[in-house]
């Protein structure tokens, strides 16, 4: 049932608010709402990724309600866009990220805000019991959910809140929302940048580039584990590869080397360490550089290689600990990074996904690796929206079914 | 001094001119031979491998001659088995009856950690090693990185040669020579079945190309077409070092025999997190079964999960963690150069059956039977018997 009656849906759409399109003559503008009317789902409208680590929820907050809508349109619908709209956390651990709020948007005819939200998918439960408590089901919106959380909590989602999922590839997902946030972000910081200088911390600089002509692309998701994908056209991509050596990686060993208990914690101490003390390198063994092959002495020859010495292991701290960790698993997904961009014959790499949320560490680490050893011939890139591209993804998939 | 004053009536078959002929050639190569001892040395990031060859054609005239420091140094490595309170001689890897040069004399295998260098240095000063005057042949990055110390504790000049020319050299030599009759190659046999995975020998012959992937500290990966033609295709720093940093910083444990005796116990999946945790079954899709991991160590950011695993369980998924990583760089690497045997040398191996046998599950399977892991029975030595045949390089009669 929608939230508002069709007849006043007319007498609204030729209110005045103007269809996606441009300007039009009223007739026509209503002939065309209403056909994007009718196949456009009521809401509210959601798009979800649920992954290994992280739920990540994109929430379309229409502004172009008029009154009469407002008056027609259900409680649990009102109160639901109130408590998401008015709160940047939710419960102990879901989190806004205002500063990533898309607004102006118009999608599907609706002028709107575009907000990202974000929990541990351990909460999961939690959440199930909200949108039962607050009877999502009886709003008949379709749920369009992506990342193998999809599968894992479909029946849950049907027990516990009686809600059918859409459940839609993460990797179809995440290329989707990669290509349509990067063509509508059109105010503030482009989407999509580098950095220029990365290994000189004084001139080291965010620019802005743009993404146009993006094929061939490199795409590398690193969520709890790496997907790496080879991005043709729109709708020709493969997965070339991945690595389980992600970003649960680097939380989970950082919690067991060092105490900490989150992500924020362990970049904290990682930005504080120093990954030399731990990590053995080519100097460490060689005196200085391994000429015959081109590596610099200052290169790391074996991760962690000195915390074999008891007392190398008393003299470091945990935040060195936090670092090598952090460096070991950044080198060595940019290591296979560069192997897939070189044997894919593909310049650009685009690396999303949370392991890189306020980690400008690791961004940093990814475009001087890429850079160096490729000899200028690799550039990394980076975009704003980081993790939220699959749970954009499922959104498109609500409002344009491909 | 001490060269071989060797009967050559036993060749005295055939005319007085065959006879010169021998016996020229038998004096040239005598005095392209270098003075024993003779050593190779391999002095990596974490060991230094040794290897020397005992002569057992010593004739009565040579032994008298022989000065006593030789005579010293060769009971002592001889008649041991250990060598202070870290050096092993791995009694059997022992190549028994080679002939090298000219020389019939068997190949010891000896190693011990190159943090103990410099009293290994202070010995050879103390055995007067420098007086023989012999070439110390010497491949790894220590052999850079200690040559002074050799130069001014031990009046000792390095010769140094790279290690990766040493590592295929010696590789290749020693599966020619085979291992006392027997194979110095083989693989697993149905790497993925515990009860029927069986240890199967197989020669190198026709070995090109090959990729050889030699796990020491860290991971050196070559695409080798002949004996003189290979790249060094890339590397990881994920590697031997890795697995022995990690686990002692995990479980307390001190050495490597240590950590892989915890890991035999553990079990990884209580530590890592698989497809089957994130999406409740396979992600079938890309094809990938439920039971891979999604994550490695992806279960340790809760609380509860870290509270109720084991030491042994982190060692095991330190292991598996660094073998697949390894095994994935590995393929792709394969892949890309288009290369089906790849070959899998060095010290992370050793005593090491458990790695040996995911990264023989891991070629097979995700490369759908197209790529074939193959071992070696002396992993870690070849680098050093590489650098024993620099010193033995003699020069061919026309």
């Amino acid at each position: 049932m929608y939230g508002r009656s069709e007849p006043d849906g007319e007498a609204a759409a030729a209110g005045g608010r103007a269809p996606s399109d441009g300007r039009t003559s009223n007739s026509t503008a209503r002939r065309r709402s209403d056909s994007v009317k009718k196949t456009r789902p009521p809401f509210p409208w959601f798009g979800m990724d649920i992954g290994g680590t992280l739920v990540k929820l994109v929430y379309f907050e229409p502004k172009d309600i008029t009154a009469e809508e407002e008056q027609e349109e259900v409680e649990n619908l009102k109160s639901i866009r109130r408590y998401l709209t008015s709160n940047t956390a939710y419960g102990t651990t879901g989190i806004r990220d205002v500063h990533l709020e898309l607004q102006d948007l118009t999608l599907c005819g609706r002028t709107g805000t575009l907000h990202f939200i974000r929990f541990p998918t351990h909460d999961l439960p939690a959440f199930l019991q909200m949108g039962r408590s607050k009877h999502f089901s009886s709003l008949h919106t379709t749920l369009c959910a992506t990342g193998g959380g999809a599968y894992k909590f479909e029946s849950d989602f049907r027990t516990m809140a009686d809600l059918q999922l859409h459940k839609l590839d993460e990797l179809d997902c995440l290329i989707r929302g990669v290509l349509y946030i990067d063509s509508v972000v059109s105010r503030g910081p482009s989407e999509c940048y580098y950095f220029e200088n990365p290994t000189d911390p004084d001139r080291c600089v965010q620019r802005p580039y743009t993404l146009e002509n993006p094929y061939p692309l490199l795409l590398v998701n690193i969520g709890s584990g790496v997907s790496i994908l080879a991005v043709y056209s729109e709708n020709n991509y493969k997965r070339v590869t991945g690595t389980s050596l992600g970003g649960g990686t680097f939380l989970g060993l950082c919690c067991l080397l060092t105490g900490c208990s989150t992500f924020e914690e362990a970049l904290e101490m990682a930005s504080q360490g120093e990954s030399t003390r731990v990590d053995k390198l080519v100097r460490d063994i060689y005196g200085g550089d391994y000429e015959r092959f081109g590596l610099p002495g200052w290169a790391v020859a074996s991760s962690f290689g000195n915390m074999m010495s008891k007392e190398k292991r008393e003299s470091v701290s945990k935040a060195d600990l936090a670092r090598a960790t952090l460096v070991t698993i950044t080198n060595n997904i940019g290591s296979i990074t560069r192997m897939c961009a070189l044997n894919e014959n593909i310049e650009r790499v685009v690396f999303v996904g949370n392991f890189l949320r306020v980690n400008t560490l690791s961004m940093k680490l990814l475009a001087y690796a890429m850079d160096y050893w490729s000899k200028g011939q690799l550039k990394a890139l980076f975009l704003q929206h980081e993790g939220y591209f699959g749970a954009v993804g499922a959104l498109l998939e609500l409002l344009h079914p491909s | 001094m001490h060269y071989l004053h060797r009967g050559d009536d036993a060749e005295c078959n055939g005319s007085p001119a065959k006879r010169c002929r021998l016996r020229r050639r038998t004096e040239s190569v005598r005095r392209s031979r270098p003075p024993f001892p003779w050593f190779g040395m391999d002095i990596g990031g974490t060991l230094v491998k040794l290897v020397y060859f005992e002569p057992v054609d010593i004739t009565a005239e040579e032994e008298q001659e022989e000065v006593e420091n030789l005579k010293s140094i060769r009971r002592y490595l001889t008649s041991n088995v250990a060598y202070g309170k870290t050096g092993v001689r791995d009694v059997h890897l022992e190549l028994r009856n080679l002939t090298m040069c000219g020389r019939t004399g068997n190949l010891h295998f000896i190693r011990f950690p190159t943090q103990a260098m410099p009293r290994f240095i202070q010995m050879g000063r103390d055995k007067n090693f420098s007086s023989l005057h012999t070439t110390l042949c010497a491949t790894g990055g220590g052999a850079y990185k200690f040559e002074n110390d050799f130069r001014s504790m031990a009046d000792l000049e390095l010769l140094k040669l790279d290690e990766l020319d040493c590592l295929i050299r010696g590789l290749l030599y020693v599966d020619r020579v085979s291992f006392n009759g027997h194979p110095e190659c083989y693989y697993f046999q149905n790497p993925a079945d515990t009860e029927s995975c069986v240890k199967k020998p197989c020669t190198l012959e026709d070995p090109f190309p090959m990729l050889l992937v030699n796990i020491g500290s860290g991971v050196s990966i070559l695409a080798v077409y002949s004996e003189n033609d290979y790249k060094r295709v890339t590397g990881t720093s994920l590697g031997g070092g890795t697995f022995l940093g990690l686990c002692c910083l995990l479980t307390g444990c001190e050495t490597f025999e240590e950590a892989l005796e915890m890991a035999s116990k553990g079990d990884s999946t209580n530590v890592d997190k698989l497809v089957k945790d994130i999406y409740g079954g396979d992600y079938e899709r890309f094809g990938l079964q439920g039971s891979a991991v999604a994550s490695s160590f992806g279960h340790m950011m809760s609380q509860d999960k870290r509270d109720s695993i084991s030491k042994e369980d982190l060692a095991r998924a330190t292991l598996v963690t660094i073998t697949n990583n390894i095994g994935s760089i590995a393929r792709m690497c394969a892949v890309n150069e288009k290369i089906e045997r790849v070959v899998f040398v060095g010290n992370f191996l050793r005593i090491n059956t458990v790695s040996m046998k995911l990264l023989a599950y891991a070629m097979d399977f995700w490369s759908k039977g197209q790529l074939r892991a193959l071992f070696l029975e002396h992993e870690g030595y070849f680098g050093a018997v590489g650098a024993l045949m620099e010193l033995l390089k003699t020069t061919e009669d026309p």
